[in-house]
């Protein structure tokens, strides 16, 4: 089940009040392939003292780092676009929901405002991202306006308590 | 010229002290051979190809502590840019020791793709600590070296073996990482 959030002037999330909110949950680590909705969230916390910033070259070599920075003591996040997840299908399996490490995911859904608005033809990204977390059985909610950031604390302390992947969606990106 | 496997992981062994050791594909079964120490990982089916992206995040996140990784050529030709990141970041902790056997050992002995460089693929990436050494006296001796001095090292090693290769231990994934985590005082 697709749920709708129409694009209007408050779409989106205010990129100073993600990383706040991040910095806040106590994340040590940012993993981040960059992609142009999350390029100012990345911005915002490569300037932000308290956190880490590594940057690999594909989201399944990501998710391994993660991985062993969790393993070694550390609180990372991993933001990725639904494309790496598809490409680092392996590596979520392996270093996250086999060894039960809690991967906490932000996940930019590219094809999402497309869809919404009915755009053809449909990103082939778009349809796939939610049946393949469900799939995986990754719990995740929706992250499309400022007034949805709780739901990052609250799948935060979803991966700590399952000590499992959780994850956390957004459709329009991160605004400067 | 080239290493006997086996050899080479006794010479490590017992040169080894607290470091974690990272192994994967056919060093998970030949190392515990010569090794049962609580800083010893096995991550066999954890993610083809990226041991060394986790050895990586270990390293960064414990950089008083020496993280080896013990992986084959095969397993970096699936995940080359992590040598781009390894020399990007640069953890000072960090030992990869390449299994250079020019196939997927594992899987049946495929031949790789013949005249790969690997050391001067890791120069290429920007790391600057890189070595090929092909003897197991060369091997020994710069151990001591590449135990202390700061890294990160990139360790081509041309490997054969000669020895039967034991069944794959399916050891629980999970107790895998609490057993390291107990070990590194996190758990």
């Amino acid at each position: 089940m697709i749920r709708s959030v129409e694009r209007s002037a408050s779409a989106g999330v205010d990129a100073a009040r993600a990383a706040a909110t991040i910095l806040d949950l106590g994340f040590t680590d940012l993993v981040s392939i960059p992609d142009g909705e999350s390029r100012y969230l990345h911005r915002a916390l490569l300037e932000a003292p308290g956190i880490d910033v590594y940057q690999p070259t594909r989201e399944g070599e990501g998710i391994a780092l993660a991985a062993g920075l969790w393993v070694g003591g550390r609180k990372p996040i991993v933001v990725l676009q639904n494309t790496g997840l598809m490409e680092a299908g392996d590596a979520v399996r392996g270093c996250g929901l086999g060894p039960h490490i809690p991967l906490f995911l932000l996940i930019g859904w590219r094809g999402y405002p497309g869809a919404m608005e009915g755009s053809l033809p449909i990103d082939s990204a778009y349809p796939y991202t939610e049946p393949i977390l469900d799939a995986w059985g990754i719990p995740h909610r929706l992250l499309m306006t400022d007034d949805d950031l709780g739901v990052i604390g609250e799948m935060a302390a979803k991966a700590e308590q399952t000590s499992l992947p959780a994850a956390v969606l957004y459709g329009y990106g991160f605004r400067p | 010229m080239s290493i006997e496997r086996l050899d080479l992981f006794r010479v490590l062994s017992a040169r080894r002290t607290d470091e974690i050791v990272v192994t994967t594909m056919t060093a998970t079964l030949q190392w515990p051979l010569v090794s049962s120490h609580p800083l010893d990982f096995d991550f066999l089916a954890f993610g083809m190809g990226h041991a060394a992206d986790f050895g990586l995040g270990l390293a960064l996140a414990r950089p008083e502590r020496r993280v080896i990784v013990l992986k084959g050529d095969g397993g970096l030709l699936m995940s080359l840019g992590s040598l781009v990141t390894i020399a990007r970041y640069g953890p000072h902790n960090l030992l990869v020791l390449l299994m250079e056997n020019r196939s997927y050992e594992m899987t049946g002995g495929q031949e790789l793709a013949p005249g790969v460089d690997f050391a001067l693929l890791a120069r290429g990436a920007g790391v600057e600590q890189v070595e090929r050494i092909e003897d197991l006296a060369r091997f020994e001796a710069a151990l001591p070296r590449l135990l202390t001095e700061p890294g990160p090292h990139f360790i081509v090693l041309p490997v054969t073996n000669s020895e039967p290769l034991p069944p794959v231990a399916h050891t629980d994934h999970t107790q895998r990482v609490v057993r390291l985590r107990q070990a590194l005082g996190l758990a």
